[in-house]
């Protein structure tokens, strides 16, 4: 009895403070949601009297917009050609998890599963590649995409350079997935006269089935949130993805916050989404993946 | 057919593939050349029917009494049959005016002012009056005086400035027809020479087959038939060589007939009679004299020798290397690797095929324009010379030295006062290290917390914390830094209000070195901390129940508990968690960029950021390659390092 009393005083605390810190950490997407909401361009919830007491500052900082309205994101879908740039950009994060799963679940099932030579090279050189600076490859990559492959403006380009770019990080995790799957459920699948194929494509990857969740996730988002690349790839407006036309509203000179703000909640809202399904195997995905590292 | 075993067809392959690696390579190298000298005799023979017109325009405007009117009917009468594809304009600075087109027939009303569709004409024409200017106050030919551009493969455009005395008065356009290059050979002329050399090959084997020398066992080496296929494979490459050599030649004779008539063509326009207007034609877009003409204006004899030779030199340049790598190829096959490698490649050939597509795609796209990146970084590329080939703008390690070796950290201002100097490099690296240290202290410090909470026992509503808790890394992280950026807004952002609220004076954010980045550390402790509450708990929860009950029967204090169960589990997932948020906090170009841009006065760059600065806002590719196999070196010792240390704890435990 005591004990079980104690027990909900302590969690009392705890709940206040998750609460506490739970609001602030939600507090900049409140914001954002305020200011898409008030149907104005201004960085500010609500305007400031020319002296402004306490309250008047309070009332700036509770992201409730002053006057309730749709107008920027109905403005952002029409007046402004972002409906083509999500367009691009849903193309480019589909096509890059399609192709990224792919090549990083069959890299990482040879690494996982064979010994050859080459292995710990391949493995190692793997690795390494996740330091390579991206500065370093961006004129390069230009070149070989841009002017040999002739792969600007193109939704091609950016998915293999997205895909690409995913491999390690994605076969690095897989790898570390399966090998946790039992060997001993494949050698029984050959002894029944099963291929290494069958074995691949029916016992292993719906096994793995929460890794590769990761690895879609991380994919799409890689194609989803990338914007240097698509700067420098896609030079013509209509091609340009959701990340560098989103910039374009508040970088530089223009501060049109009211569309960055509606167009950020209508991007988030497919990654949010999908990050939120996969986030039980997120977890399970990512700490397979550590305990190899 | 007893003598034909498995070594020997290896070495079949071997002289097949060799030859057919350098005879290809030869022959591109051949065609790559040839067309190269194809094009500039085309842009030759436009630039001197350019100056021909020029010089022509230039006698007309330059006396005293000369009618901008008449300009247009003198330029038709120059060229009274342009060909069907050409045009010659005639501009004016200032004024913005047309004053004559050939052919004729197409425009009415000449002169006129240019249309607002042709501005890009008069902004040409400004820009050769001011890389003349250029020139001549540096006195040395930098920008070119010329210019010369492909409208596309067949049309060629050539512009040139009209002077009136010595200023600049307008300039002369020149858009004609290109004639396509033909091929010097077609490869598959090569496949004669190869099938000569298998066949004598075959029938030397055949002949040869029982002797000591030339018998093929397997895993032994057969010296008679090796020797015989590189002896075959050289006669064959030579044969090849000597084909596509006297090809050339031709090529060449006809490139120096072509450059001939397009200078007969300058001298008929600028009439026979007039020679001292002769070496005028010779010259280059950079109005140097090219030394090519005699002084009654036609090519001289040793020019037209050293010209042909120079085309055979470029082109048979490579011919030792590619010979070499062909040789090797061979000597790979009859020496019994390739076997070896067959094989391997046959007993894994499941691996292999697996992992090939991830692995070429690799090649292709991260490990090709990494080795390009670190071969730039030993150039002084920049946007002038991007086009030119790596070997002639190689200054060796200069962009390093220049980097690794400056150590002015501090400056002296003209008061005495010492500044630090923000371009520094070392500066910057310091700045990325606090910025790193400080990020992944506060990603773990808070994740774990918020997890050990979260992982308490019947707590409810757990599920909806952890799912609000983990949006912040949900959301784009590009969209995470506009949004902070906008919250630190000096005047309107939502800090200084909750500043202003609590009556302290509001802050200017970016302006302090300190105070812009804490903006950075803000904004990426905000959308950090989920990955690691995530990883924290998902360790925990890995834990089972009974090590505490052990722990407990033990008498273990709470404290020991966490000390002896909890955190030994967690650093199973930690550790490599805490590596590569080293690595991604390291290289996190969004936050930096967007939120401060390293403001104040680059100040708060990290190593990424002012690498991409000096690339795209600077545009000197070579030193930004040099700074970024900087930033990968201190990456690889990290992980080296790391490596050494986590190898220790495995065997410590």
């Amino acid at each position: 009895m005591k004990s079980k009393r104690t027990g909900d005083v302590s969690h009392f605390w705890l709940h206040l403070f998750l609460i506490v810190f739970t609001l602030l950490s939600c507090y900049p997407i409140l914001w954002v949601i305020s200011i898409a909401f008030s149907g104005k361009q201004s960085l500010m919830i609500a305007e400031l009297s020319a002296n402004p007491g306490f309250l008047d500052h309070l009332r700036a900082i509770i992201p409730i917009p002053s006057s309730f309205s749709f107008s920027n994101f109905t403005d952002v879908m029409t007046q402004q050609p972002f409906a083509k740039w999500m367009f691009n950009s849903f193309i480019v994060a589909t096509g890059t998890t399609i192709l990224g799963v792919f090549l990083a679940c069959t890299a990482a099932y040879a690494f996982s599963r064979f010994k050859f030579p080459g292995q710990r090279v391949g493995m190692m050189s793997f690795m390494v590649s996740q330091m390579f600076p991206g500065t370093l490859m961006m004129v390069p990559l230009y070149i070989i995409v841009v002017q040999y492959l002739g792969l600007g403006n193109s939704w091609i380009g950016l998915i293999v350079v997205y895909a690409v770019t995913a491999i390690p990080f994605c076969v690095w995790m897989l790898k570390g997935y399966f090998d946790t799957i039992s060997v001993e459920i494949e050698e029984s699948a050959i002894m029944d006269g099963a291929s290494r194929f069958t074995i691949f494509y029916r016992i292993i990857l719906p096994l793995a089935k929460p890794a590769i969740a990761i690895t879609a996730l991380f994919s799409f988002m890689t194609g989803w949130n990338e914007f240097i690349l698509a700067s420098i790839f896609m030079e013509e407006e209509a091609m340009y993805t959701a990340p560098v036309g989103l910039r374009f509203f508040v970088g530089g000179f223009s501060h049109e916050w009211g569309y960055f703000a509606a167009g950020s909640i209508i991007v988030s809202i497919p990654v949010v989404i999908l990050f939120m399904m996969t986030q039980k195997s997120l977890v399970s995905g990512l700490t397979a993946g550590g305990v190899k590292g | 057919m007893k003598r034909l075993s498995g070594s020997t067809y290896f070495n079949l392959i071997g002289l097949a593939l060799g030859f057919l690696a350098t005879s290809s390579l030869l022959h591109s190298k051949m065609e790559q050349e040839a067309r190269k000298q194809h094009l500039d005799t085309q842009e030759r023979a436009a630039v001197i029917e350019t100056i021909a017109v020029r010089e022509l325009t230039q006698e007309a405007v330059n006396i005293p009494e000369f009618e901008e009117t008449g300009l247009h009917e003198l330029v038709n009468a120059w060229i009274p049959e342009p060909s069907s594809n050409q045009s010659i304009k005639i501009i004016k600075l200032s004024g913005a005016k047309l004053l004559a087109v050939a052919p004729a027939s197409a425009e009415a009303d000449i002169p006129r002012r240019l249309a607002m569709d042709e501005k890009e004409l008069f902004d040409q024409a400004k820009r050769l009056k001011t890389a003349r200017m250029v020139n001549q106050e540096e006195q040395k030919a930098r920008k070119p005086e010329i210019e010369v551009e492909y409208k596309n493969t067949t049309q060629i455009v050539v512009a040139a400035p009209l002077l009136k005395g010595d200023k600049a008065y307008g300039m002369v356009l020149n858009e004609r027809g290109v004639t396509p290059f033909h091929k010097l050979a077609s490869y598959s002329e090569a496949f004669g020479p190869l099938a000569g050399g298998i066949l004598i090959f075959l029938a030397g084997v055949l002949f040869f087959g029982d002797s000591k020398l030339f018998r093929a066992e397997a895993g032994r080496i057969s010296i008679g038939q090796t020797a015989l296929a590189l002896i075959l494979f050289l006669a064959m490459i030579l044969f090849w060589n000597h084909q596509l050599s006297s090809r050339l030649d031709e090529f060449g004779q006809s490139q120096l007939t072509s450059l001939q008539q397009a200078h007969q063509h300058g001298l008929t326009l600028l009439n026979p009679s007039d020679l001292n207007k002769a070496p005028a034609l010779d010259l280059d877009r950079f109005q140097q004299d090219r030394g090519l003409l005699t002084a009654n204006g036609q090519i001289s004899t040793e020019k037209q020798v050293a010209f042909s030779s120079e085309l055979q030199e470029r082109a048979g340049g490579s011919l030792v290397g590619f010979t070499i790598l062909g040789f090797a190829l061979v000597l790979f096959f009859c020496f019994g690797f390739a076997r070896k490698l067959a094989s391997t490649i046959r007993e894994h050939r499941y691996a292999y095929l697996y992992i090939t597509p991830a692995i070429l795609a690799m090649l292709v796209l991260v490990f090709f324009p990494f080795l390009f990146g670190i071969s730039l970084s030993f150039t002084d590329s920049n946007i002038y010379n991007s086009s030119l080939p790596l070997a002639e703008i190689w200054v060796g390690l200069v962009n390093y030295t220049e980097i690794l070796f400056d150590f002015e950290l501090f400056t002296k201002a003209a008061d005495g006062t010492t500044l630090i100097n923000y371009e520094n490099f070392y500066w910057t690296l310091y700045i990325t290290i606090m910025w790193t240290v400080c990020n992944v202290a506060i990603g773990v410090g808070i994740g774990l917390g918020l997890a050990l909470i979260l992982n308490t026992k019947g707590l409810k509503m757990r599920t909806l914390y952890r799912v609000l808790l983990i949006l912040p890394w949900a959301i784009p992280n590009y969209i995470t830094a506009l949004i902070w950026n906008g919250m630190f807004h000096k005047q309107f952002g939502v800090i200084n209000q909750v500043l202003l609220m609590v009556g302290l004076e509001p802050v200017a954010w970016f302006d302090g070195v300190f105070t812009s980045f804490l903006t950075g550390i803000a904004t990426n402790g905000w959308l950090s901390f989920p990955f690691m509450m995530v990883v924290c708990l998902g360790g925990l929860q890995s834990i089972s129940a009974d090590m505490y009950e052990a722990a407990k029967l033990d008498g273990a204090s709470r404290w020991q508990q966490f000390r002896f169960v909890t955190l030994p589990s967690l650093k199973i997932v930690l550790v490599p968690a805490i590596i590569i948020s080293v690595v991604w906090t390291f290289n996190m170009f969004n936050i930096i960029f967007l939120v401060s841009g390293g403001q104040p006065g680059g100040a708060n760059e990290i190593l990424i950021t002012k690498a991409y600065k000096i690339a795209f806002e600077q545009y000197q590719y070579g030193y930004a390659a040099a700074y970024s196999t900087v930033i990968f070196g201190i990456l690889l010792i990290y992980g080296v390092f790391q490596m050494k240390m986590s190898k220790a704890t495995e065997a410590n435990t």
